[in-house]
């Protein structure tokens, strides 16, 4: 007697099987599901597989979950867990040479979990509250206050060595201590002129946290573009791109960002829109996509996306024209997730960084293993992110550079916390801080990170 | 206490059906003082396979030899009712020096068929440690020399092989072509078993180009510490050394010696920075030092002429304590082998008192164990035999039991030469 | 990418026989348990799904237990366990292996050792590393660089196939021409055997006295006990490596010229060759900037002390031009030589790119017979319309051919068989082999008795009867007719995997 098959194979169908963990709406897509040949090259890179060592949480069992799925498994509980656990990171679609969009298939499965699994009340509390905070950048200015007063009356510290927030919360802790130190608080005006001769007219993306709580980021951006003779068009009204929406999932509120957003560059007349947070530029350019649905948008989206780029990249294809003078450091140059697997943005900032003179340039081991910060995941999973943050700052340290440097706010706040736990401060700037202070002729500041 | 064999009158009328060239033994085929009742001489797979099931049939023991060059070595066979002479199959079937293999009959002379493969500039990467070798002898006992640090061992030559087996089914493993994972590798196992698990007919092994030329390196030593210098500065230099030897007789200085062997213009830059690396005493040559590729005993002695010969494996970085403690046997030491690969031999002369020997090999294979290896007593007089465990532990004999069960449930084949009574 | 997918369902109908497995299972779940911690011990039937195949897709069992131990002692505990219950058990490392070698049994446990993975000693004064199965073979050699030392094995997965599995598997790749095999590397092991005791095989020194076990069971494909800890052998970096791409417009020509420069008494270090049709997935996979138009590239390194290096290469331009190169590229530095390697170490999951699905081949032929194969090769695939993309280790014959074809088109997957079996047929009519590295497992089962006689296969399966004689060690892998020891009279007990895999029907 053979063996029975209880489920249709994967390549006879074009639609998920019905009583199945997915619905027809933007389900993964099962060609892409079918391009992956289960060869494992993504393994080595996937961070949770790094950790834990099985095959559920690896690129290769997600997308096997997803096919699960499509031929009729039900979204169980276990199947979700793996995909929650997924940072998101894009290393897969780096290392994979058979070309699978794990991007795509990771974030259409996301929506599909978003709204057809019930979370644990818990959970649900736990993003409503983040979701009510991080993509609205008033509310998050507005935290900058308390933030201060309990940095300033020491209230941050005492909180940490009590442990009374991880007790309440470990993920309320995570929050608390990724939180960076603050400064000053800077608004940068609408419009910026070109120092010197005009060789573009750019919009710049303000961001959520960048804005709320790096600002001077900001402000060195928009220095440094002046600098090489970009007029900067500051839009007053934008808001969030959507970014942690969609990589978690919740599809109808990335979209409504999403519209939002192309609407406040629109009638600026830009041609380019810079963004100097990886996570955001890289859903930037998805924008296409997200809204392909959408007829009153999907033309618009499309002609968005052309314009978005990365600082660097931007940067880059201009061509320096501002005279650099010399830093004498020695840099870690860390790549976050978002530009190097997910934008492929990986040489333009070495090319900037390399042309300072006197900057040393060093890479850093395992440079595609994630450092844990992904969007959410530190609050949403603080131990994995707390192991994969500790590593990251390992090999950091073990650089010896005096200073770091990353172009994501995630990013930079997940590794200061990291680094400042090993015990060994370092310098930590971004990018286009390190070029400004390059161009300006201005020192960089030392330990630890200030926020501005 | 060996008997005199005896194999009735139907066995041996078996045997003599199964063989042509059969006849009663004597004295010179007793295998290590062990009375054998009748030799065969099979000249193909096809006759060793009928002498088998004559031998299946009728509980007859067998020992299987190639040139009988190491017949003594081991332990005596408890029973030797034939000695299988394979000298009989010696031929060099196949040569295809395009493939860079051959086939070979077990019988061959291993000088022979490195004749054969250097007319197309080939050899088989073996020396020959006991001159007059066959070829099945020298895989049964597993011999290796100098060259092993480089090249590897016969196990490591071996890509093919045809058994007779001791219920006389023929078998083959492996095949013609080096890269081959397609089920067990038998030949592996055989290799170096003394002839207990089968009978090997034809081996086919994997060849090298003869090298254009050889050049050897050699520096004198006086004490461990010193030899280890220099043989560490050697291995863990970019070189490519063939071989990395030590050699210390049991009064004088000790020499180290490295084979550096490829082009011309390679040999040359590879000999000067050796030369460099062991310093002012080195000495270059064009030919290899005296004694090169052979064990510090008289292979050629027999009964209580021989010397005790030992084999003794070791981490690499053993070798001083290894060193040192032959230098302090009551018995004097002769040592030589290779410090690149950790596989030395050492002879006590024949004579010496079989008290002082125990000893000796006592403290000798603790030193081999300290340092993760082995001592094995390669062969001895019979009264150092009797007194000592010439194979040393065992770590997975059980194991090693049930494999010799399945391939010779009655425990014919050179019952009692091999580890745990094997 | 297809296949047909068997359920955990019994497939003999003997409802008292699968009480007694139910129970078994249930048994050593329970032993499990108590050894190792819960994350390790996965029975949810979603879970359980993702490691229903290894590398190779075509075949898929649901396991009815995984374990991922992180001691040697946990273990052999579950092994232990299996052995008291009679309960088969498969062994998986990273999931990359290419012959259905760590296929489950839907009725057994498959035991991971992912989570052995620590690098417990790098020995650079004896030349040694040991390391549990778990560890990724690359990862070997990123810790013995430091020290000047590598890991020489090198399959194409390296940077994610285990040590435990290269162990079972005795995995080559494109170096093994001049280094050798796994089983030239590794020393020594401490295996658990399918009893559920551990023996130590083999150790630092060499010549450990006695049987080489070890170099019995490297190779085995987990049908003779599982490694816990493996000791391997750490080779000294060279000197100079010196890579080369060479372009020729045939295969043939490429064929010739590494022809020549074997004869020419070269033993490259590698010497890898790719046509037309892997050039083009490999381009399109990870942009390796090959030669425009090559029918046929050769990859060649050369390595050792740099003089010798300089003298091997002058020599083997000299070959290349004179069997009509027509560009040849050394790599600059260790970038260069990085996406020369990248090119060909992808071509298998490359292939992906330009057909919906393959099958990888893995036959083994004399190096002198090259252009006939290929040719043969060639026109199997003009006849029967079925594309054939040629990798190999042009060295030592090994030929990957990858049978291109897309499952949905009706037919196309039988096709696809017909030219792949034509392809192994060929290899044993010139004296060659069904598998050079990727192993018999389930897949090439059936092609054992094509290469081997029944007393072959008999003499090779005393060994298993030897260390398994109750036949729970990944049983119904390698041999298509397993043995019976003598000791466990009987049917064979359990469906056969084909069955499970829903390839096979038992009569």
């Amino acid at each position: 007697m053979t063996a029975e098959k209880e489920t249709a194979p994967l390549v006879d169908l074009g639609v998920p099987v019905p009583r199945g963990a997915f619905d027809e709406h933007r389900p993964p897509d099962a060609a892409l599901v079918g391009d992956c040949v289960h060869c494992g090259f993504c393994l080595p890179t996937c961070p949770t597989y790094v950790l834990w060592g099985e095959e559920m949480d690896s690129p290769r069992g997600r997308i096997y979950l997803m096919k699960e799925g499509l031929e009729g498994e039900p979204m169980s509980d276990s199947m979700v867990s793996h995909w929650d656990a997924c940072l998101g990171c894009m290393a897969c679609v780096t290392s994979c040479p058979s070309g699978v969009q794990y991007d795509k298939l990771i974030e259409s499965t996301r929506a599909q979990v978003e709204r057809r699994h019930q979370r644990t009340a818990k959970d649900k509390v736990l993003r409503a509250l983040i979701f009510s905070i991080f993509p609205h950048p008033r509310r998050l200015r507005l935290l900058r206050g308390p933030l201060r007063g309990m940095q300033r009356t020491g209230l941050d510290r005492l909180l940490r060595r009590t442990g009374l927030l991880d007790r309440v919360s470990p993920q309320l802790a995570a929050m608390e201590r990724l939180a960076p130190r603050l400064g000053r608080a800077e608004r940068l005006p609408e419009h910026l002129p070109a120092s010197g001769p005009r060789r573009a007219v750019v919009g710049l993306l303000t961001g959520c946290v960048q804005g709320a709580f790096f600002p001077g980021v900001n402000a060195a951006t928009a220095r440094v573009l002046q600098a090489e003779g970009c007029d900067v068009v500051v839009p007053p009204r934008q808001g969030c791109c959507g970014a942690l929406s969609v990589h978690n999932g919740r599809e109808a509120e990335a979209l409504t960002y999403a519209r939002a957003l192309i609407e406040a560059f629109e009638s600026s007349g830009v041609e380019r829109v810079v963004v100097n947070a990886a996570g955001c530029g890289s859903t930037m350019k998805e924008y296409a996509d997200l809204l392909a649905d959408d007829p009153a948008y999907a033309e618009r989206a499309r002609a968005f996306q052309e314009k978005v780029r990365d600082v660097t990249e931007v940067l880059v294809e201009l061509g320096p024209v501002a005279p650099r003078h010399p830093l004498e450091v020695s840099v870690a140059y860390q790549d976050a997730c978002h530009l190097a697997h997910a934008q492929g943005v990986r040489s333009q900032p070495r090319e900037l960084l390399g042309a300072i003179p006197g900057l040393e340039l060093r890479e850093i081991a395992e440079p595609e293993l994630c450092c844990g910060s992904a969007g959410i995941y530190n609050i949403l999973n603080p131990e994995p992110a707390r192991e994969l943050g500790d590593r990251k700052a390992g090999n950091i340290v073990a650089t010896g550079a005096r200073l770091l440097v990353t172009a994501n706010p995630g990013c930079l706040m997940q590794v200061t916390a990291a680094i400042e736990r090993s015990g060994h401060p370092m310098g930590m700037a971004h990018t286009i801080e390190v070029l400004d202070a390059s161009i300006n002729g201005t020192s960089l500041s030392g330990p630890p990170h200030k926020g501005d | 206490m060996p008997t005199t064999s005896t194999v009735d009158g139907t066995a041996r009328a078996a045997v003599v059906s199964a063989c042509e060239d059969v006849h009663d033994a004597g004295e010179a085929d007793h295998v290590d003082g062990v009375p054998v009742a009748l030799v065969a001489r099979p000249t193909s797979t096809a006759q060793v396979s009928e002498v088998m099931r004559a031998g299946s049939a009728h509980g007859l023991t067998v020992v299987a030899a190639g040139r009988r060059t190491k017949l003594t070595w081991g332990r005596p066979p408890t029973s030797a009712d034939v000695l299988l002479d394979l000298s009989g199959l010696d031929q060099v079937v196949e040569h295809a020096a395009g493939d860079l293999i051959v086939v070979t009959q077990a019988g061959a002379r291993l000088s022979h068929l490195q004749e054969a493969l250097a007319k197309e500039g080939q050899l088989l990467a073996v020396d020959e440690t006991v001159p007059g070798s066959s070829v099945g002898g020298t895989l049964a006992a597993a011999t290796s020399g100098p060259g092993r640090v480089q090249a590897g061992t016969l196990r490591d030559l071996l890509i093919g092989l045809t058994v007779v087996r001791a219920d006389g089914v023929v078998a083959k493993a492996g095949g013609r072509v080096v890269k081959n994972v397609a089920g067990y590798d038998v030949g592996k196992l055989v290799t170096g078993s003394f002839g207990t698990l089968a009978v090997v007919t034809e081996a086919l092994f994997r060849l090298h180009p003869l090298p254009a030329t050889r050049r050897w390196v050699t520096v004198p030593f006086d004490n461990p510490a010193e030899a280890y210098r220099l043989a560490q500065s050697v291995v863990h230099a970019q070189c490519v050394a063939q071989a990395v030897e030590v050699d210390w007789p049991a009064e004088g200085p000790g020499t180290l010696g490295v084979l550096l062997a490829g082009i011309e213009d390679g040999v040359a830059g590879r000999a000067s920075a050796v030369l460099d690396l062991l310093g002012g005493d080195a000495r270059e040559d064009g030919s290899a030092p005296d004694g090169w590729a052979a064990y510090p005993w008289d292979v050629s002695a027999t009964g209580d002429d021989r010397s005790t010969a030992l084999k003794l494996t070791f981490a690499l970085s053993g070798l001083p304590d290894v060193l040192e403690a032959t230098r302090h046997t009551q018995a004097p030491v002769a040592l030589r082998g290779s410090a690149g690969a950790g596989v030395v031999y050492a002879a006590l002369p024949s004579g010496t008192d079989v008290a002082e020997i125990a000893a000796a090999v006592d403290a000798l294979r603790t030193v081999c164990m300290r340092h993760e290896g082995s001592l094995v007593v390669l062969d001895a007089s019979a009264a150092v035999k009797d007194a000592i465990d010439t194979w040393g532990p065992i770590p997975a004999i059980d194991l090693m039991r049930r494999v010799k069960d399945q391939f010779d449930p009655d425990h014919r084949l050179a019952p009692g030469r091999f580890v745990g009574g094997i | 990418m297809s296949g047909t997918h068997g359920t955990p369902k019994t497939a003999s109908g003997d409802t008292g026989q699968d009480r007694e497995r139910d129970a078994a299972l249930a048994a050593v779940t329970r032993t499990a348990r108590e050894l190792i911690p819960e994350a390790g011990v996965i029975t949810d039937h979603m879970r359980l799904r993702t490691y229903e195949c290894d590398g190779l897709a075509h075949y898929k069992v649901t396991p009815g237990l995984v374990v991922i131990p992180e001691t040697p002692e946990q273990l052999a505990g579950v092994i232990g366990a299996c052995a008291e219950h009679r309960l088969p058990y498969v062994a998986r490392g990273s999931g990359t292996g290419l012959s259905g070698g760590a296929l489950p049994r839907a009725d057994g446990v498959l035991v991971v050792t992912s989570r052995m993975r620590a690098i417990r000693e790098i020995r650079r004064e004896d030349q040694r590393a040991v390391v549990e199965p778990g560890v990724i073979n690359l990862d070997v050699t990123k810790a013995a660089t430091p020290h000047g030392y590598y890991y020489a094995p090198d399959p194409s997965s390296q940077q994610i196939c285990s040590i435990g599995g290269n162990l079972a598997e005795n995995s080559g790749g494109a170096h093994c021409l001049k280094y050798g095999f796994t089983s030239n590397h590794v020393v020594g092991a401490e295996l658990v055997a399918p009893d559920g005791s551990v023996v130590q095989l083999g150790g630092t020194a060499p010549d450990s006295p006695g049987y080489d076990l070890l170099g019995a069971v490297v190779g085995s494909e987990g049908t003779l006990g599982i490694a816990t800890a493996v000791t391997v052998r750490l080779v000294r970096l060279p000197e100079e490596v010196r890579t080369l791409l060479v372009g020729f417009k045939t295969t043939d020509q490429a064929g010739a010229a590494t022809s020549a420069i074997i004869s020419a008494g070269i033993v490259p270090a590698a010497i890898e060759m790719m046509d037309a049709l892997a050039i083009e997935a490999a381009e399109a996979a990870v942009h390796c900037n090959y030669p425009a138009d090559a029918g046929a590239v050769l990859v060649i390194e050369l390595d050792g002390a740099a003089v010798e290096v300089e003298g091997e290469y002058t020599k083997v331009e000299r070959l290349c031009n004179e069997h009509n190169a027509f560009e040849i590229r050394v790599a600059r530095d260790p970038v260069d030589r990085a996406l020369i390697w990248k090119g060909r170490k992808s071509a298998f999951a490359a292939v992906g790119r330009i057909s919906p699905d393959y099958i990888v081949q893995d036959g083994v032929i004399p190096r002198t017979a090259l252009p006939e194969v290929l040719k043969a090769i060639a026109d199997l695939s003009t006849e029967s319309g079925v594309r054939v993309a040629n990798v190999f280790h042009a060295g030592d014959g090994n030929l990957h051919p990858l049978v291109l074809f897309d499952d949905s088109v009706e037919g196309a997957g039988e096709a696809a068989e017909k030219v792949s079996g034509a392809i192994l047929d060929l290899c044993i009519g010139h004296g060659g082999s069904i598998t050079g590295e990727h192993g018999v497992g389930i897949d090439k089962a059936a092609y054992m008795p094509r290469m081997f006689t029944d007393e072959d296969l008999d003499t090779m399966q005393l060994i298993r009867c030897a260390f398994d004689p109750v036949g729970i060690s990944n049983p119904g892998k390698i041999f298509p007719t397993p043995r019976l020891c003598g000791e466990v009279p009987g049917r064979h007990k359990g469906a056969h995997p084909l069955q499970e895999a829903g390839l096979a029907e038992v009569f």
